[in-house]
């Protein structure tokens, strides 16, 4: 409650006698005044003087002597984290946190600009991959949300530029991202972060993917790996918003396998080799399922559906409707999920999975066989049918309930 | 009573505050030893002038560097040296030797550091990119030169038209660097 709130409602409520002003006064003792932060003039002040100093050192930059440039990087870094530390102190944490990432992203400009200043910005991944250990080193110390996010962030940079650009990939920097911050979210589970962090891990998985030239599908064995972290993590919210991002993919990977499967060019670049690809699944599967237990909830297990690995089957139609029949199976599951445990944001999500499921279906069967307006017709009237029942449906729970998960 | 936890979160804090002077520390020396990496190169580093090949001026520069392309950067086949046949992605030294030209060209590409050379010849390292029949495509890490703001633009026009010269610094470990980057005097262009 603010101070505020209880200086004002306060002297009402003492004048209807319904407190005393010495209680008013020991209920204002318990809320005692914030100390303000900072003046906001002198705050904007030194804001204006810091940044004519950058740009006046980024006009000049290349005149300066190569030791004041190495100088004024260092020491910007340096003043940085110092200052972080000293709000810190002084309990303005979100200050503190702010400062010591700005010292982060100064070393990472120290190190570009460091290197290309002797010309040694080659084909070396060394200097990135130091960015991310002082990242990930320093989301252990602040042990901050904001900190965490940016690291991941710094990954996934850091990997970028190096298979984008020298054409490499850079084992440490996945093995950081995956260990260290794998580790702390384990440790200290969230759920943003643990959406972000999966997302990360899935953008260090398709690289890895694109780097060795194999079948795009393996890239599901990486990524349902981060789905059955989530299964053994204790922490449900945090662990259903690691395994969003894999689930995500593999929904969007089926969808398009519905939507373009029919083109038998395609699905040969699906196919590795079976024996391998499938026991690999199988055996990230059996941990899923193996976590799925330990916490007890092995309903969840129909997620796996979306992983069937439909494209064995020959290209066609037969495959498209293989994938809108998993597709559908795992909607249907999602919804008969939410109802069980009666969760109302678990039914509207599979609402909208159904309704997206099923557009993809009526376009991908109709579009060829039926006359334009006839289409837009029976798609209309299915609609209308399908929110008509599902608003039926939706009236069975009350819309209160909070979700279980 | 409220003495211990704040005692204990003093002590926390100094352990963080430990860790995290440890940690600025760190970065700060990381950045310390690129550029003493970089000057040291400069310092200890044999002086080496390699040619630039023409290339389509439009592609050269990419924002604050220029991309450079070596008359070393495409070498015949018959230079390997090597027992086996070259692989991509393998760490080769090219050793160079001086021209009267003023520019230096590769003699023998090798797969391990060779053991003697003549006095003026240099190894260079560098990687290869591709190998075909007659020929192999190779980096040395020397490709961007990172240019001063505005000189890209000149330093592009004049590269169009004729090779620069590249003075590269390569250290007796194996690094190197480019130290500055000329264009072409006159009697360079008529070899």
């Amino acid at each position: 409650m603010s101070r505020k709130f209880i200086e004002i409602e306060g002297q009402h409520w003492v004048e209807q006698g319904i407190i005393s002003p010495e209680q008013h006064q020991r209920l204002l003792a318990l809320y005692p005044e914030q100390q303000r932060a900072i003046g906001l003039l002198p705050l904007l002040g030194s804001l204006l003087v810091g940044l004519s100093a950058l740009s006046l050192v980024a006009a000049n930059w290349q005149e300066l002597p190569e030791l004041l440039r190495l100088g004024l990087l260092i020491g910007s870094m340096v003043a940085a984290y110092l200052g972080g530390e000293h709000f810190l102190q002084r309990g303005f944490r979100s200050m503190g946190i702010g400062l010591v990432a700005l010292g982060l992203i100064l070393f990472g400009a120290g190190i570009v600009l460091t290197s290309q200043m002797y010309q040694l910005v080659g084909y070396d991944v060394t200097g990135l991959l130091a960015w991310v250990v002082a990242a990930v080193v320093l989301t252990f110390i602040y042990q901050s949300h904001f900190l965490f996010i940016l690291a991941v962030a710094i990954g996934v940079l850091a990997q970028g530029y190096s298979v984008g650009s020298l054409s490499s990939y850079s084992y440490a920097s996945a093995g950081l991202m995956a260990g260290g911050l794998g580790y702390y979210w384990w440790r200290r589970p969230d759920a943003l972060c643990g959406a972000i962090l999966a997302t990360g891990l899935l953008w260090q998985s398709a690289l890895l993917i694109n780097h060795l030239h194999i079948k795009i599908t393996w890239f599901f064995v990486p990524a349902m790996l981060v789905y059955a972290a989530g299964d053994w993590q204790p922490n449900r919210p945090a662990a259903r918003a690691l395994q969003a991002p894999p689930l995500v993919a593999a929904f969007l990977f089926m969808l398009g396998l519905g939507m373009f499967g029919e083109a038998g060019s395609y699905t040969d670049q699906l196919r590795p080799h079976f024996v391998g690809f499938v026991g690999a699944l199988l055996l990230v599967f059996g941990l899923s399922v193996a976590g799925k237990r330990a916490r007890g909830h092995l309903s969840s297990a129909a997620d796996w559906l979306l992983l069937l690995p439909g494209y064995y089957f020959p290209g066609g139609l037969p495959l498209a409707v293989a994938a809108l029949v998993v597709l559908y199976a795992y909607t249907g599951s999602v919804l008969y999920r939410g109802y069980q445990e009666q969760a109302s944001d678990r039914v509207n999500l599979g609402t909208a999975l159904f309704i997206l499921t099923t557009m993809v279906a009526y376009f991908k069967l109709t579009w060829e066989f039926m006359d334009k307006s006839l289409f837009f017709l029976l798609g209309g009237l299915l609609l209308l049918g399908l929110s008509w029942y599902l608003r039926r449906r939706a009236r069975a729970i009350p819309p209160s309930n909070p979700p279980t998960h | 009573m409220k003495l211990v936890p704040t005692l204990f979160l003093s002590e926390a804090a100094d352990k963080r505050r430990r860790w995290v002077a440890l940690a600025v520390a760190a970065q700060v020396l990381f950045i310390l030893l690129v550029a003493g990496a970089g000057s040291a190169i400069s310092s200890y580093g044999r002086a080496v002038v390699l040619r630039t090949s023409p290339v389509d001026p439009r592609d050269l520069l990419y924002g604050d560097y220029v991309t450079l392309n070596y008359d070393i950067s495409q070498l015949p086949r018959p230079l390997w040296r090597g027992s086996e046949a070259p692989r991509r992605h393998r760490p080769v030294y090219v050793e160079l030797r001086p021209t009267p030209a003023g520019y230096y060209e590769a003699v023998a590409v090798y797969p391990a550091e060779p053991a003697s050379l003549p006095a003026d010849h240099v190894a260079l390292r560098g990687w290869i990119v591709n190998v075909w029949r007659q020929g192999l495509q190779l980096r040395y890490g020397l490709e961007r030169y990172y240019v001063p703001e505005g000189e890209g633009r000149k330093l592009e026009r004049r590269a169009g038209r004729q090779p620069l010269l590249v003075h590269v610094s390569v250290a007796p470990w194996d690094q190197s660097r480019i130290t500055r980057v000329e264009t072409t005097p006159k009697q360079a262009e008529r070899p």
